[in-house]
């Protein structure tokens, strides 16, 4: 006994030699506090792949070396994860990077937010003119990117080995020719029924990656007057044709993303893909890959070649520098996106250069990738740079989703994607046309709410707090209540600092028209954003889901973390084994694992189904494309992941149970089962009933499975719990007020039922 | 405790054995991949080896990319985070269980309700108050959030522990000299040391693996931590997956080694019954 005490001593003790260390290593490293900067530090954030990485590495070490007192510090970030942190930098704190590199449908959103540099001032006209006109990306009469690259195009992608294989030594030159090359390339090689290899992969998921069909029946996404034009003949055929492809003729998976295409065909288990110009590297290097690119071939029915977006990708100027820092900045940028910089990308990576000079070039204009490159260019499209864009996207994927799924005919789904664009495009734009007067007394009503509201709560805390810190509590010393303030205090200064600030902005931000164009001058509305959240009847579809997912979520984990705990709460050969097995789940970060779990759901080859059919000789089940079954998926796999905490829990709570209460019952005669009920849950409670509410108020708003699982609410925007949702709304669509609303609605939910929770349980009052 | 017997072993390892391999099963998938040369996430092949295996992607992370100091950053972070939460949970969840004092009934609950308030939402001011703070691209920003989130709940478990604690230890302490801070840190405090353990590991767990405020307040590929870094491994359509996982397994491996470390005092120590006797 006594060296048990022993043994928890010296885990204190372990703690204050640490604490000891910690504080000298933080004085020691003093320098990782902030960075110092002696020559000017120029950022630039960036969304390249790691092979452009690479060469925009080369050409920054190049110019730090011609320019000593220029320190170039680069920031990647993905695509999408880049132009947030940029709005979030340059929008709302008029900071972030001087140099911001990307797609050109970047455009429409920043110039919207005003937080770009018009660049035509900076460039003589035979500058300009130099460049490609489709690599200078004009938005409003005013130049805000200059390209270095012409790019995201989709092409067709063959292995030359797979079609020699069967004959076959060109690329198809239509689309029916695809189809027939696909259902010679489809093969079941083993015999096992499952097919080997298909014809033809791509990431048919995406709306993206269906916009060349479209095009091919003469459809295009918006009109002169970006007004979405998503409901049409052309929609349909090429819906039609897609599902067809797949159904019909069976030259494609039935279930296929992005991942899922990337490694077949990476593989050699897909003869044709159809991928964008970021991709084609990669697949140059496979040894399963003998490498070919084709245009994409031409629809016999229109006559008409399947038309890619192309999108401009090229750097953006911060809109606050001036003076000697924005020459600082522009002479970086011409100089990476110089005649010599192109070269390096197009001969490094098969890019197609802006500068026409560059792409006239021998080593260039002779490369057989670039050429076909250059050709599909041609038969593209400009990817639209308003924002519209964002908004029509949002609408083509659930309807295309549900037209794959067959939850809806193609006509339906056409007639869904325009009603959908319609009501999205509106949404952009909300906020924009409200009424002066109406919202002059809201604001002053509003106001004046909130200055009555923090009288109340100021008045409240003088109650609650000072009036017995002075005066004392009846019955309880001054000095035994002083001491357990202090002793309080620190851990609820760190929490409530951090929380104050963020909590009464969305407040704000709530009552508030804040969205993409009203962003530096938005005011307050009332509230009427919780108006839009209260009649949206998705906001209660949604909510109905929530309760499901957490419910079953947490009712699991507690069961099952009580379970195991309790099985591995005895003598037990192997048991610290086992139980560091079973943590796991907790251990390996689950940004990873639940993209494992996404890949054990594929329908033809997941681990999931496999065991099913071998085990128990189920039917494969289609996990990711039917809704209920993909919730279904990303409950189990957030039961996986929640599973060891609340068993750690359990076991911790286990320890505080007196061993002899067990053997005083069990002379007693009480079964195992009432030893159970009447001794280990109740003294598990006081353990147990905060981890369980703060379970509930995780597992509520734990945005993250269900956004890796579904891959962003997919099939059809389905997959949602109201969390993600709200994220959707606020980020892809800029309803910055709106998403404050509901999160507010959200937070005044969980708020009322965790308070009843806890009151139910005692879970304040103490145990003595 | 009545002696288990041969069926109750054998009813007990195969339901742990299924467990088992339930919780490992989608981890080894990540070993595949990280083992697997070309960078792909899935492959119709279901066995764990795969046939040409190597662990280069293991070398490359701390060949080709700052690796070390990226896992030296998050120890930094971390190991800072595990102080300041054991040390303001155990004290706070101690007076919080003990002392019945102003606005303690008010502040249990506030903790929890600050939880409630949809994370992604609380980023963007977040951001700002940090910018305006001028924090931005120091660890003492990222600190400071990172024991805030991990808290609330700390402070919950620890009061709950305390709870089942009988306050006549204290007591005696009290009436042999010492005082109310003597009695909590030389009496009660290794008494509780299975809550200190899982206060450490979530607090740990919480700095360990995150990477969404990381990413918004860390600009420099220098000052990154683990997750970030690992995070730039990924991009949109592609990812390089084979680095992606091998760094995912080593950011594990510290905390697998830490929950080793841990487990012998959160496991088989004293109970009360003893202490008692």
């Amino acid at each position: 006994m006594r060296t048990k005490l022993q043994h928890k001593r010296s885990l204190v003790t372990t703690v204050r030699t640490m604490l000891l260390m910690m504080i000298l290593t933080c004085f020691g490293t003093g320098s990782l506090w902030s960075a110092e900067e002696s020559t000017t530090t120029l950022h630039l954030w960036h969304p390249m792949p790691a092979p452009s990485r690479a060469v925009l590495n080369e050409l920054v070490a190049d110019y730090e070396a011609l320019n000593p007192d220029i320190n170039v510090h680069m920031l990647y970030k993905e695509n999408e994860e880049v132009r947030m942190a940029y709005m979030s930098a340059t929008g709302f704190t008029e900071g972030g990077p001087d140099l911001l590199y990307g797609p050109s449908d970047f455009t429409g959103a920043l110039v919207e937010m005003d937080i770009i540099k018009p660049l035509e001032n900076y460039y003589t006209e035979a500058e300009l003119a130099a460049f490609d006109p489709k690599g200078l990306t004009w938005y409003n009469d005013h130049l805000y990117q200059i390209g270095d690259e012409l790019g995201n195009h989709l092409a067709l992608v063959y292995n030359k080995r797979l079609f020699a294989e069967v004959g076959l030594d060109r690329p198809p030159e239509t689309l029916q020719e695809m189809i027939e090359f696909g259902k010679k390339l489809t093969m079941d090689k083993n015999g096992d029924g499952i097919i080997d290899q298909y014809g033809l992969v791509w990431n048919f998921t995406e709306p993206f990656f269906f916009m060349p069909f479209y095009a091919s029946y003469g459809g295009w996404v918006m009109d002169e007057e970006q007004n979405p034009t998503l409901n049409n003949e052309a929609a349909v055929k090429a819906f039609k044709f897609v599902t067809d492809m797949r159904d019909v003729h069976g030259i494609i998976p039935t279930e296929c993303d992005y991942d899922i295409a990337d490694s077949k065909f990476n593989t050699g288990a897909a003869a044709m893909l159809i991928n964008g110009a970021w991709s084609w590297a990669k697949y140059m290097e496979s040894p399963h890959v003998d490498f070919g690119l084709a245009v994409l071939p031409v629809n016999e029915e229109t006559g008409l070649f399947p038309a890619p977006m192309i999108a401009t990708k090229g750097y953006y100027v911060n809109p606050y520098l001036e003076g000697e820092r924005l020459d600082q900045v522009l002479a970086l940028m011409k100089f990476l996106t110089s005649a010599e910089a192109q070269f390096k990308y197009a001969s490094r990576l098969a890019t197609i250069p802006t500068l026409l000079e560059v792409r006239e070039r021998p080593e260039i204009a002779e490369d057989p990738v670039i050429k076909t490159s250059i050709e599909q260019v041609s038969r593209g499209k400009a990817m639209p740079i308003s924002p519209q864009m964002r908004a029509i996207w949002d609408a083509m994927r659930p309807a295309y989703q549900n037209v794959l799924g067959g939850n809806m005919t193609p006509e339906e789904g056409a007639a869904y994607q325009q009603e959908l664009a319609s009501q999205k495009v509106a949404e952009l734009f909300e906020g924009q046309d409200v009424n002066q007067d109406a919202v002059n007394i809201t604001a002053i009503i509003v106001y004046l709410a909130g200055l009555i509201l923090v009288v109340w709560a100021l008045y409240k805390l003088f109650v609650a707090f000072i009036m017995p810190m002075i005066r004392g509590i009846p019955g309880v010393q001054v000095k035994e209540s002083r001491f357990g303030v202090y002793m309080v205090a620190p851990a609820a200064i760190f929490i409530f600092g951090v929380v104050v600030y963020p909590f009464f902005y969305n407040l704000v931000i709530s009552f508030s028209n804040m969205g993409l164009t009203t962003v530096n001058d938005w005011e307050i509305i009332g509230l009427s954003q919780y108006g839009k959240v209260l009649t949206d009847s998705q906001f209660y579809r949604f909510f109905m889901k929530t309760i499901v997912w957490t419910v079953v979520n947490v009712g699991l984990h507690v069961t099952f973390g009580i379970m195991l705990a309790l099985l591995l709460n005895r003598p037990l050969p192997g048991k610290g084994i086992i139980r560091v097995l079973l943590i796991l789940p907790w251990a390996v970060p689950s940004y990873i694992t639940a993209l494992t779990w996404r890949g054990m759901f594929n329908i033809d080859y997941g681990a999931v189904n496999v065991i099913l059919k071998n085990v128990f000789g189920i039917q494969p089940i289609s996990w990711l494309i039917d809704p209920t079954n993909a919730f279904i998926a990303t409950i189990i796999t957030n039961v996986w992941l929640g599973i060891p905490f609340m068993m750690i829990i359990a076991l911790g709570g286990l320890q505080a149970i007196p061993q002899e209460l067990y053997e005083a019952a069990s002379i007693d005669g009480a079964s195992p089962w009432q030893q159970f009920k009447k001794i280990t849950l109740p003294l598990l409670k006081p353990v147990m009933v905060p981890a369980i509410t703060l379970g509930i108020v995780w597992t509520f708003n734990n945005i993250n499975v269900v956004w890796l699982v579904s891959n962003g609410g997919q099939p059809g925007d389905q997959t949602h719990i109201l969390v993600s949702f709200v994220y959707r709304a606020a980020f892809n669509l800029y309803r910055y007020g709106y998403a404050a609303a509901f999160s507010f609605m959200i937070f005044l939910m969980l708020a009322f039922f965790s308070v009843k929770f806890m009151q139910k349980n005692k879970a304040t009052e103490t145990a003595y | 405790m009545k002696k288990t017997s041969a069926l109750q072993y054998i009813l007990i390892y195969s339901a742990l054995a299924l467990a088992v391999a339930w919780s490992i099963y989608p981890i080894l998938r990540v070993v595949t991949i990280s083992i697997r040369p070309g960078d792909n996430l899935l492959n119709e092949s279901l066995s764990i080896i795969p046939e040409d295996w190597s662990f280069q992607n293991y070398i490359t992370l701390f060949t080709d990319h700052p690796f070390g100091t990226w896992i030296w950053n998050s120890i930094l972070v971390t190991v800072t985070v595990v102080i300041t939460g054991v040390a303001l949970a155990s004290t706070a969840g101690y007076a919080l269980s003990r002392f019945r004092f102003p606005g303690r009934d008010a502040s249990l609950l506030s903790l929890l309700v600050t939880q409630m308030f949809p994370a992604t939402m609380m980023l963007l001011p977040l951001f700002i108050m940090l910018s305006n703070l001028h924090l931005i691209n120091t660890y003492l920003g990222l600190i400071v959030i990172y024991s805030s989130t991990a808290l609330p709940f700390c402070v919950w478990q620890m009061k709950g522990y305390y709870d089942t604690i009988p306050y006549s230890l204290e007591e005696a302490a009290r009436i042999d000299g010492a005082s109310r801070f003597m009695a909590f840190y030389k009496i009660i405090l290794p008494l509780a040391s299975p809550a200190l353990v899982i206060t450490a590991l979530f607090s740990f767990m919480s700095a360990w693996t995150e990477y969404i405020v990381a990413a918004q307040v860390l600009w420099y590929e220098e000052m990154f931590t683990l997750p970030i870094g690992l995070k730039s491994f990924q991009a949109n359509m592609t990812t390089e997956w084979g680095l992606y996982a091998a760094g995912a397994i080593i950011v594990s491996i510290p905390a697998i080694a830490l929950f080793l470390f841990l487990t012998k005092y959160l496991i088989g120590g004293l109970t009360l019954g003893s202490v008692k006797g």
